[in-house]
């Protein structure tokens, strides 16, 4: 089984994937494909997308049960966690909060640094 | 009050079996984010589904609060700290709505010499292949025990290559431990994370060990010996295999594979379920029609009704 979601691509992409998919809502696509032409149509996807959003999700045997691609998307990526996909958003308190790591992180190490010298 | 009627819901769902085993996290904050955690680092916010979770491992760096632990514990999931040479505590909270039936059967097992022995037979059995002669005394297990471990130990170093000489606990010195080591003693923290998971989720007590006594933690070991040599061993041999390097990360990934390929979460709850049936213990099944109802107070008699004030005219609601 595989799900797929795009989002301001065009209308001639949407199209040519209901040659594989039921279109359950605009742009968002079910349906049950081999992992070689899963893999061509997200390859195809990707080539036609242009500034569109593309997200995959399939199933597959893994602790977690499915796998998961993102294209285009500027405030999300995928993380991998030692096996486990999940999905990381750039919001405007991330990027405050990234700031102050980075700054925790710059102050353990000066702290490290000190009691070295001792 | 009358008693509320009994509904199925999310909470009797099985946890363990459908679920994800860890997750580790380092250099982060954790906080509440809608009814799951949030993870803040350099990469942004990570959105994590709690209620599929085992066990969160909190590495170096790692801040959470305590809505967080509080959304964690709601949903059952084990609290683990690990630390630079995998020092590790643990925590785990749960609601006033759980039995302690499991435990009180555990509890009994542990009291009584004669059921006692019988659960640690249980232990040594469930890690052998054949089933053990019935006439073996404790002391010809342990020495049947060890011999089955250390050829363990021996075929993974021949299939990979790695070499083997015997298992090391330089405690002072992490860095000297040589890889496959430092891989075991990694990965023997993540599995005892998830073995502690598995038996508070299922209503046991981690402490009251059979084969391990005397720490509060003795029962996780119990539990976690029963894989070791299934999922723990190859996963460090292979993960040294590939590299000497990053051993103590590269292992979470391998032993996430072997247990996943073990079925190891669907069997833990199994095997605690089994280690406790059948011991002549009392086992009613009956489900509480109302979990939020208060529990008994204990009587020589048999159970009072909990919930009530005593001694006065008008018995109401009691502390």
């Amino acid at each position: 089984m595989v799900v797929l979601i795009l989002e301001k691509v065009p209308r001639s992409l949407r199209g040519e994937l209901t040659r594989w998919f039921l279109e359950l809502d605009t742009g968002v696509f079910v349906g049950r494909v081999s992992a070689t032409v899963r893999d061509l149509l997200w390859e195809k996807v990707v080539e036609k997308a242009g500034e569109g959003r593309c997200a995959m999700a399939w199933r597959t045997n893994n602790e977690q049960g499915f796998s998961l691609r993102l294209h285009g998307y500027q405030d999300r990526i995928l993380r991998n966690f030692d096996g486990i996909m999940l999905v990381a958003v750039r919001n405007a308190e991330a990027v405050r909060k990234a700031e102050k790591l980075k700054r925790l992180a710059r102050r353990a190490q000066r702290e490290l640094d000190n009691q070295s010298l001792d | 009050m009358p008693p509320v009627p009994s509904a199925r819901n999310l909470k009797e769902l099985p946890k363990f079996r459908d679920g994800l085993s860890y997750l580790y996290v380092e250099h982060a904050f954790i906080e509440q984010e809608a009814q799951g955690i949030g993870i803040y680092d350099q990469e942004g916010l990570t959105l994590v589904p709690v209620a599929a979770l085992g066990v969160l491992f909190l590495g170096p760096g790692t801040r959470i609060t305590h809505a967080a632990i509080r959304a964690l514990a709601g949903n059952g999931c084990t609290v683990a700290w690990v630390g630079e040479g995998f020092a590790r505590f643990y925590a785990q909270g749960l609601g006033d709505t759980r039995s302690s039936r499991r435990l009180q059967i555990q509890a009994k097992a542990w009291a009584d010499p004669a059921l006692h022995l019988k659960v640690v037979f249980r232990l040594y059995q469930r890690r052998f292949q054949e089933p053990l002669p019935p006439d073996l005394t404790l002391e010809q297990v342990r020495g049947l025990e060890g011999v089955r471990v250390r050829a363990a130990y021996a075929h993974w170093s021949r299939e990979t290559g790695v070499p083997w000489q015997g298992r090391s606990y330089d405690r002072g010195n992490w860095a000297a431990s040589d890889p496959v080591n430092r891989a075991l003693s990694a990965g023997a923290a993540y599995l005892y994370g998830l073995a502690h998971a598995a038996i508070v989720s299922s209503g046991f007590s981690p402490a009251l060990g059979f084969i391990h006594t005397g720490k509060l933690l003795s029962f996780v070991y119990d539990v976690a010996d029963l894989y070791k040599t299934e999922v723990l061993v190859p996963a460090a041999f292979l993960t040294v295999a590939e590299s000497d390097l990053e051993v103590e990360r590269r292992v979470r990934q391998k032993l996430r594979d072997q247990i996943l390929g073990s079925r190891l979460l669907e069997r833990v709850v199994e095997d605690l379920l089994w280690l406790f049936s059948g011991l002549g213990l009392p086992e009613e099944e009956a489900e509480e029609d109302d979990p939020t109802r208060p529990g008994g107070l204990w009587d020589l008699e048999g159970e009072v009704e909990g919930g009530v004030a005593y001694g006065g005219p008008d018995p109401g609601e009691g502390p």
